[in-house]
């Protein structure tokens, strides 16, 4: 019992530890905002393509 | 009056972590390179709060009709940009700083987010739940939303917010694609470009369509009362949504206009009633008047703070936050309530430990005029970049006294008053419209009792009402020996004039006329042109 | 056709700020009411023992200065206006009302009050701000009268004495009525398929009737009036097109003379300083004191682009399309006064509604101050000329 406690704990602990290490990756080198940058422009051709009822 | 000269104060306390700033940029770049190192602690908790708003995000991404309303409008896109808002504001900030502003921002998105959801739920494009859409008041951008404080099961929802207003603040070029859009149905390019993108996305079929019916109101200036009839000729005769227009006097600080304007309030209100089967609830306008009482006392407070040595809540924070609060919360969220306390208790922390936001502070300045929108966070790069402490800013002089709220027969006649005073003295047209005395008069009064030693003025070149007063600022800033540093910008559109462009003005009188280096030379010229 | 008796003295009266009538009358012992927006009613500042004058800038040259203080994003007439009254133009006011109805209006008289720039050494002159309602309603209504009282009878009566009792505000508007009569009159001419009257001539009448003392002028005018009546026209109308002039001030005769020159005739002037419906003259009855109903007249007949209700807003397209078909028009210029933020908005709504929804040719065009003779101008209004001639065929075939 007590082993398979510490394994859950082993296995939250190397759980967090890689969430941490994953996320804290993309937060410091910025590469949540390198991904959306370069999503931008594919983004803004598919609003061109829009069809609109432009008028006043 | 005598301007007093203020002396550098340095701070005891060592800056962690990164201290040049300019270096995080990336030439050419949207992104910066990499996110600041702010020493272990500040790191981290900045680190949690962009958790936090990743979450946020995430949430909001999670709904099928969240998705169809992104692809849909074309500024959902500026969205991708908002933890980079976060990094803008937060630039250089540790400690309590760090926290308070994480505090407000991260605050405005959750209500951003909210206020999107309900957008996106009602907008008979994507959710198309017309239920749901009945209980939507629409209201303008920038309008003071008083009048919705007796509706509680009323959703008071700006179209504009999101889709300009925020939009710029997230991605400086959010708007040109608006803006060429009304130049080409012949709007000059010399009008305000806010009323002028707000217009163009009306104009580009990009508003979303709900509500109940809306209520335009005049402020903030001729633009943005003209720009509404280019809105409400679609809204009131293509979809069906019926239109009240406010009119809150222009002359705010005379008597002979109160009655007028407390009599709008009360049409207002009943044509609220009529489109919407609602009445309005007094208890719950008084609940929501104690917040808004509490709003102004602690803004009262910081401000207060702000006039000695060790500033707190100041700069781009202050005006976004007081903003937000203001106008657009209005005492009609708990939430920011909440806020204020906890920004008030750091701000007492942070002051009692004598804290300092920069190095150094070497002049205390009054941020005056309507700031550039795309570039907002310049007030941070000011203090960064020139040790300028950016005391308070036009548009967070707002109202500082109370309004009724306890619930008497007397008081629900003057309530009347209190909500046509806080539409009329809303944010930026309290300054630019009732006379020159609110905005030059007061300047100056504003100076002195900050013991401020400079004025920067944001010149918003196509604002007419403060164009209007440009000769009389600068003499008399010469007559009163006041260092007066020009800023003139185009407030959404970063084509006329870039946030370099912005930054040389303050860097070419620092370094000629004060002949001063600055604090962090990598902060002086930044490839930011092509930058979210 | 033969020139009219009287244009070149209505002409020069155009050539100054101060002109000879403003001083014959100031002699006469009158006081002279400066004001700039046609929302100040101007019965009000024409009571016995006042007149008013509505300021222009005649003969601009350099506003460099006007420049300074309001910067170059301000229009030009507000910089002129101010560089006017810095070089001392406009020393002759004896008091300024102004009411808030533009931002730039607004400063501009702002910097002359604190500039010193009017009233030297004139101890009762005063400076007068009013509020004017934005939406033409019972509200709007109260406000307007109370303003016209605190800000333009109270400081009357009480700097210069003036009788400002019901009767002589009747007094007043019957005189206001009797120049808005002999304008009518003599404007009807401009329906006749080959017009007695040039839209210049009419132009320099209407606006010589802002800026002097009316009861100066009225001989003139009646003068003309019955000129006009015998008046031989040339044998075939002189023009390619009869075109309707709206939008923002125009008081630059110079601009009407330019699009004639370019082979059109502007046979309705729906602008400030214009006569629709600046014009109109004031119905009073006797059931309800004089003010309330002059006021009432101003907030709901005005043309301004800032009355922001729906009603008023369509109503302005109406009106400038019932003045098209009233006054035989073959289209519909909308100008601008370059900077201007109402008539920006009002120009671009108004032209595509006119276009599209009442389906009348428009040319949209924006304009400096004084525009001298603008080839650029010229150029726009020619071409606008020749693709009414094609439409026009185009029906034919």
């Amino acid at each position: 019992m007590k082993k398979k406690l510490l394994k859950a704990l082993l296995y939250v602990l190397t759980g967090g530890l890689a969430f941490f290490v994953v996320t804290f990756t993309v937060y410091f080198f910025n590469l949540d905002m390198k991904l959306t940058s370069a999503i931008e422009p594919f983004l803004l051709k598919w609003y061109d393509r829009i069809p609109r009822n432009q008028h006043l | 009056m005598a301007v007093k000269k203020f002396n550098k104060m340095v701070n005891p306390e060592k800056i962690k972590g990164d201290t040049r700033y300019g270096d995080l940029y990336k030439p050419h770049g949207k992104v910066r390179k990499r996110r600041e190192w702010r020493g272990v602690g500040d790191t981290l908790y900045d680190y949690s709060r962009w958790l936090g708003i990743m979450l946020t995000l995430g949430k909001f991404m999670a709904k099928p009709r969240n998705i169809k309303f992104f692809f849909r409008y074309r500024w959902m896109a500026n969205y991708l940009a908002v933890p980079m808002m976060v990094d803008r504001f937060t630039q250089g900030l540790r400690g309590e700083y760090l926290r308070m502003t994480h505090e407000e921002q991260d605050l405005i998105i959750i209500d951003v987010a909210k206020l999107l959801n309900t957008m996106a739920r009602a907008d008979r494009r994507t959710g198309n739940d017309e239920e749901f859409s009945k209980i939507n008041v629409l209201v303008d951008e920038n309008e003071m939303t008083a009048v919705m404080m007796g509706f509680p099961n009323l959703k008071c929802t700006s179209r504009e917010t999101p889709s300009t207003y925020v939009s710029v603040l997230l991605n400086q070029h959010a708007m040109e694609h608006y803006i060429d859009v009304a130049q080409e149905y012949g709007l000059p390019g010399d009008v305000c470009p806010m009323p002028e993108a707000e217009a163009g996305v009306s104009i580009d079929d990009d508003a979303p369509i709900f509500g109940a019916c809306a209520v335009q109101c005049n402020t903030t200036c001729d633009g943005s009362l003209l720009g509404n009839g280019v809105i409400s000729e679609r809204l009131e005769k293509e979809d069906g949504i019926p239109v009240f227009q406010l009119p809150a006097p222009l002359r705010h600080k005379e008597d002979d206009v109160q009655d007028y304007a407390a009599e709008e309030i009360r049409r207002a209100i009943a044509f609220i009633e009529e489109n919407t089967g609602h009445k309005w609830d007094w208890d719950y306008y008084f609940e929501c008047a104690k917040r808004v009482n509490f709003a102004t006392k602690c803004r009262n407070e910081w401000l207060d703070m702000n006039k000695t040595d060790y500033p707190q809540i100041f700069g781009g924070n202050l005006a976004l936050y007081t903003e937000t609060n203001y106008m657009a919360i209005c005492g009609k969220v708990p939430e920011f309530e909440k806020c204020d306390r906890k920004l008030m208790k750091l701000a007492e922390k942070a002051y009692k430990k004598r804290k300092m936001a920069a190095p150094e502070y070497r002049h205390r300045a009054i941020v005056w005029g309507v700031q550039s929108h795309f570039y907002m966070d310049f007030l941070v790069w000011l203090l960064n970049c020139w040790g300028i402490v950016p005391l308070t800013d036009m548009l967070s002089c707002i109202n500082t006294e109370m309004i009724a709220d306890t619930d008497t027969p007397e008081n629900r006649e003057q309530a009347y008053y209190d909500m046509a005073m806080l539409t009329e003295e809303m944010i930026m047209r309290n300054r630019t419209h009732g006379g020159y005395k609110v905005l030059l008069d007061d300047l100056f009064e504003f100076v002195e009792q900050y013991n401020a030693d400079m004025i920067i003025l944001w010149e918003h070149i196509t604002c007419k009402a403060l164009d209007g007063m440009h000769g009389l600022f600068e003499d008399r800033a010469r007559e009163l020996g006041v260092p007066l540093i020009w800023v003139d910008h185009q407030l959404f559109d970063p084509r006329v004039i870039s946030r370099q462009g912005v930054r040389d003005q303050v860097n070419s009188y620092m370094r000629t006329v004060m002949q001063e280096e600055p604090l962090d030379p990598t902060l002086e010229v930044l490839d930011d042109e092509n930058a979210w | 056709m033969k020139d009219l008796k009287h244009l070149i003295y209505f002409e020069d009266l155009l050539q100054e700020a101060n002109n000879d009538l403003i001083r014959q009358a100031q002699e006469d012992g009158k006081k002279c009411i400066g004001y700039m927006c046609e929302n100040v009613p101007e019965p009000l500042l024409n009571l016995p023992g006042c007149f008013s004058a509505r300021l222009r800038a005649p003969r601009t040259g350099s506003i460099d200065v006007g420049t300074y203080y309001l910067t170059s994003f301000l229009c030009e007439y507000s910089r002129a206006i101010l560089e006017r009254a810095l070089e001392g133009g406009y020393n002759f006011l004896d008091a300024m009302v102004t009411p808030d109805g533009c931002t730039m209006l607004n400063r501009c008289v702002e910097n002359m009050e604190l500039l010193k720039a009017a009233g030297k050494e004139k101890d009762k002159f005063f400076w007068e701000y009013m509020e004017i309602p934005m939406k033409a309603d019972y509200n709007g209504l109260d406000l307007y009268v109370l303003q016209c009282k605190n800000h333009i009878l109270k400081p009357l009566a009480e700097n210069y004495g003036i009788d400002v009792s019901d009767a002589a505000i009747r007094k007043a508007v019957a005189e206001h009525n009797h120049i808005c009569e002999l304008l009518r009159a003599i404007g009807d001419f401009r329906k006749l398929d080959n017009p007695t009257i040039t839209g210049y001539e009419y132009n320099v009448l209407c606006l010589a009737s802002y800026v002097a003392p009316k009861y100066l002028i009225v001989d003139k005018l009646e003068e003309t009036l019955e000129e006009l009546k015998t008046r031989e026209p040339d044998p075939k109308p002189w023009f390619k097109a009869r075109v309707l002039v709206v939008g923002s001030e125009v008081d630059d005769t110079d601009f009407i003379k330019l699009i004639e020159d370019s082979g059109a005739f502007v046979c309705a002037d729906r602008f400030c300083y214009g006569s629709l419906p600046g014009r109109d003259p004031i119905v009073l009855n006797d059931d309800e004191d004089a003010l309330t109903q002059i006021c009432s007249q101003y907030m709901y007949r005005g043309e301004c682009p800032r009355y922001m209700n729906t009603q008023k807003m369509d109503g302005r397209r109406e009106y400038v399309d019932k003045m098209a078909k009233e006054y035989k028009a073959d289209g519909i210029i909308y100008q601008q006064m370059k900077f201007c933020d109402p008539w920006a908005y009002e120009k671009m709504m108004g032209s595509h509604i006119l276009r599209n929804r009442y389906n009348w040719p428009v040319l949209a065009v924006d304009r400096p101050y004084s525009i001298g003779s603008s080839g650029q101008m010229r150029t726009r209004v020619q071409a606008f000329m020749e693709s009414i001639d094609i439409k026009k065929i185009q029906k034919e075939d």
